[in-house]
């Protein structure tokens, strides 16, 4: 019964964003991968909307429930999802055909066998996490100490209570709670508000469990805008195997708690949307990658930070011409802004910043390159943007890769002129703040993989390389 | 003895402590001696001793370095002592005190291509179970690895692409014309490499984790956690505990307990220091409040006068709720 419950939850978020989308009649071309798309964006849609509707609850003062959940959610999603079929947006064909698809594929030869050898991977890999999630206890510092510490009062109280700095506190003046950082955003502890809420009980293991569907969410999207892409199959599924192999971003999962995955997933879909926008300038890609920036506040304070990354690419993506100089105008005054912000050595979103440049290279480099984190997905990125420079600044790809290069500027300011150094020095911040860049990296990576190979194979006449279709 | 190796403590920070073994064993076959060690602060003076059956009177000795707690494997090739037979050798550590070391084992390596890359697939795929800092960074493997199994593939991987271009530009009848998808199949291979070295450790992990919580409650699954004891501990406070929300100080030494103590209070109002290990003002502790001291230092409570005192604070009238080992809750009158 507990497992129906923790499915049901899961799947509540799920539906209601596919809903959503496909009212919107999102993603809209018919190429291959819209199926994948919608699951993929889906369920972090879902889990905002969510969100959004426990705080407003919250505020109407209605208690946290099944029914005050549930109900009204499930509602919604099946009104939409009525209204999308009527309207030719939504078929259950679709999506078993989809599924038809996953599991056997219309693939020939090795490359059927290399598919299913990777699904059936993946799979692996999810139930070893899936495993973790079950059995342990919260056991992350922050988890415990910031995190599900809201989590586990809203949950008792059936409502959002406010959480108050030490001084407000102890002085007695404010009727708050404490934790280590009560200013952390809500959205995360929510979803394990309402994990414990669909299950029944507290249960600081089971509530965990959104963190495996976004990275099984952040998996389809990734396969699905790759083969939006007109990238083959077999290639886009290796593409999305990449990010959800990241041994970091594993650990994410199996020992949930933290927010920086949320933060990646979300951000890297906000920016996946945004360069279909700038590609295809379809609205609703617009409205998916404006609703996704928007919430990457949400999930962490820099989540500002993050979602302003996306703005020099719009900017190069409206002024192609013009665009690019303006924009590296842009980045040499933000960077002037902040030495000059820094000599008043102020601290913004929890970060100190200081003029020191120290940044902490050494141990930088053995995160990304020496270590266990990243498998090689940064030898990856380097040799990429190296070789495939010329093309990262055609028009097409020009506003995504300033999007990546205003992310990267972020993480060298944060790692080189603020607190982030000492934390880098002793491997604590690095690799978790790059993980908010790892999903938009995979995406572009690949992206970018796929225009030299293609372009390769243009320049050989001889070779043969037709994509394979599927309806996936 | 413990069962995973010798457990060895000094007296004190300038005493040394010193493990031999007779040996016999010739030099030459042996260049490099290996120590498995683990727990020795990186300012221990570390030496290797021996003595060769040329001299067997005087006892040689090099300084040995230190790495994340573990002694580093030291080559002898060129030491003009290591010679003849070794007949014996030991480890000598000063500046060890607090926690003991562990001393697990001693091999003498022959440094043959053999067993240099079975150490280095040794340490590859040396267990890496969960800690503190896995959120933050994995090693992937060994806590030192002489050649860190990322930078091995990508150093391959780049290496062969390097050779293929070439000959795909000057012998393109071997190999045929460039095609970048051979480089992306030899980058795709190292990555499956890693990943099953990856996921071999998850699963490992996976059946720790199942042996010691599979089966059990939430509640079973918290008592034979990491935490159990504060775990145990804060159970008996919440059963002393009014139902409705009253505020709740959780003090405690140890910054794992103190914080982890105030997670377990939760959904009660409850106040802890997150960073440092500091008391409350005792002008913040109101009539009502509860006081929960774990394994605290400095905390005095008189019973006659049902007086709480901390730090350089007055002392606050209180009750003792009940206490246990090194362990209180009081309630502030």
């Amino acid at each position: 019964m507990e497992a129906v419950a923790l499915a049901l939850s899961l799947a509540l978020p799920w539906a209601l964003g596919i809903a959503v989308l496909a009212a919107l009649g999102w993603p809209g071309e018919p190429r291959g991968g819209a199926i994948a798309m919608r699951a993929g964006f889906g369920y972090v849609v879902g889990m905002i909307l969510l969100t959004l509707w426990m705080r407003a609850l919250s505020a109407a003062g209605i208690g946290f429930g099944r029914a005050s959940i549930g109900l009204p959610l499930f509602a919604a999603a099946m009104l939409l999802s009525a209204w999308a079929m009527r309207n030719a947006r939504l078929s259950i064909a679709d999506f078993r055909n989809a599924v038809i698809a996953l599991v056997r594929p219309s693939l020939k030869g090795w490359q059927r066998v290399a598919w299913i050898a990777v699904i059936v991977w993946l799979v692996v890999h999810f139930a070893l996490m899936s495993a973790e999630i079950v059995w342990r206890p919260l056991y992350p510092w922050d988890a415990w100490v910031q995190w599900a510490t809201k989590a586990r009062v809203w949950y008792e109280l059936g409502h959002i209570a406010p959480f108050v700095h030490a001084d407000q506190w102890l002085a007695g003046t404010a009727n708050g709670y404490f934790d280590a950082s009560p200013d952390y955003p809500a959205t995360m502890p929510l979803m394990q508000v309402w994990t414990c809420v669909a299950l029944g009980r507290w249960d600081d293991s089971a509530m965990n469990w959104p963190w495996l569907a976004i990275l099984i969410s952040l998996t389809f999207a990734m396969y699905g805008a790759f083969r939006a892409e007109g990238i083959a199959p077999l290639t886009s599924l290796f593409g999305a195997y990449f990010l959800a192999t990241l041994p970091l971003v594993d650990v994410h999962v199996a020992l949930a708690g933290y927010a920086d995955l949320p933060m990646g997933a979300v951000y890297g879909l906000a920016a996946v949307a945004f360069y279909r926008w700038s590609v295809h300038r379809d609205n609703r890609d617009a409205i998916v990658a404006l609703f996704l920036a928007l919430a990457c506040p949400l999930i962490k304070n820099p989540g500002w930070i993050w979602a302003l990354t996306i703005v020099p690419g719009v900017i190069v993506a409206l002024l192609p011409r013009r665009g690019l100089r303006v924009v590296v105008a842009g980045f040499a005054v933000a960077l002037l802004g902040v030495l000059a912000i820094a000599r008043a050595q102020p601290t913004l979103l929890g970060y100190h910043l200081k003029l020191d440049f120290a940044p902490a290279w050494a141990q930088l480099v053995k995160s990304y390159y020496l270590m266990g984190n990243w498998n090689l997905l940064w030898y990856a990125v380097i040799v990429l943007m190296v070789l495939g420079w010329r093309r990262l600044w055609q028009p097409s790809l020009a506003p995504l890769a300033v999007v990546v290069a205003a992310g990267l500027l972020f993480l060298t300011v944060v790692f080189s002129f603020t607190t982030a150094a000492a934390w880098i020095a002793d491997l604590t911040t690095a690799n978790r703040a790059s993980m908010h860049l790892a999903p938009l990296l995979v995406f572009v990576s690949i992206l970018l993989w796929h225009r030299m190979t293609r372009d390769s194979v243009e320049t050989a006449p001889a070779a043969d390389s037709a994509p394979v279709s599927t309806s996936m | 003895m413990r069962p995973d190796g010798l457990s060895l403590k000094a007296n004190d920070a300038s005493s040394a402590v010193l493990i031999s073994v007779n040996t016999s064993l010739r030099s030459s076959d042996y260049p490099v001696i290996a120590w498995k060690t683990s727990g020795i602060p990186d300012a221990a003076e570390v030496g290797l001793l021996w003595r060769n059956d040329y001299e067997p009177g005087r006892i040689f000795n090099r300084r040995l370095d230190v790495e994340a707690g573990r002694v580093q494997p030291f080559s002898l090739l060129h030491d003009p002592n290591w010679v003849g037979r070794i007949v014996g050798l030991a480890l000598a550590v000063k500046g060890v005190s607090g926690e003991p070391i562990l001393v697990q084992s001693a091999t003498a390596k022959t440094m043959s291509p053999r067993e240099i890359l079975g150490d280095r697939i040794g340490e590859w795929f040396t267990f890496e179970p969960w800690n503190g800092a896995s959120i933050n960074t994995l090693i992937g493997g060994a806590d030192t690895q002489d050649l860190p199994m990322a930078f091995a593939l990508a150093v391959i991987v780049g290496l062969a692409a390097l050779i293929y271009r070439a000959l795909a530009r000057w012998r393109p009848q071997w190999v045929g014309g460039f095609r970048p998808v051979i480089v992306g199949v030899l980058f795709l291979v190292a990555w499956i490499a890693l990943d099953v070295r990856w996921q071999w450790n998850l699963a490992r992990q996976v059946m720790v984790t199942g042996e010691l919580y599979g089966g059990k409650s939430w509640r079973d699954r918290h008592l034979v956690a990491d935490d159990r004891a504060v775990f145990a501990f804060i159970e008996k406070v919440r059963i002393n505990l009014p139902p409705s929300p009253v505020r709740v100080f959780m003090v405690a030494d140890e910054h794992y307990y103190r914080d982890r103590g105030a997670y377990h209070l939760y959904p009660y109002n409850v106040y802890f220091s997150p960073w440092e290990n500091a008391m409350p003002p005792a002008s913040a502790v109101h009539s009502g409040d509860y006081f929960v001291v774990y394994q605290r230092r400095g905390v005095q409570y008189d019973a006659a006068n049902r007086r709480l005192r901390w730090s350089d604070n007055p002392p606050v009238p209180a009750e003792l709720v009940f206490s246990e080992g090194g362990s209180a809750m009081f309630r502030i009158l």
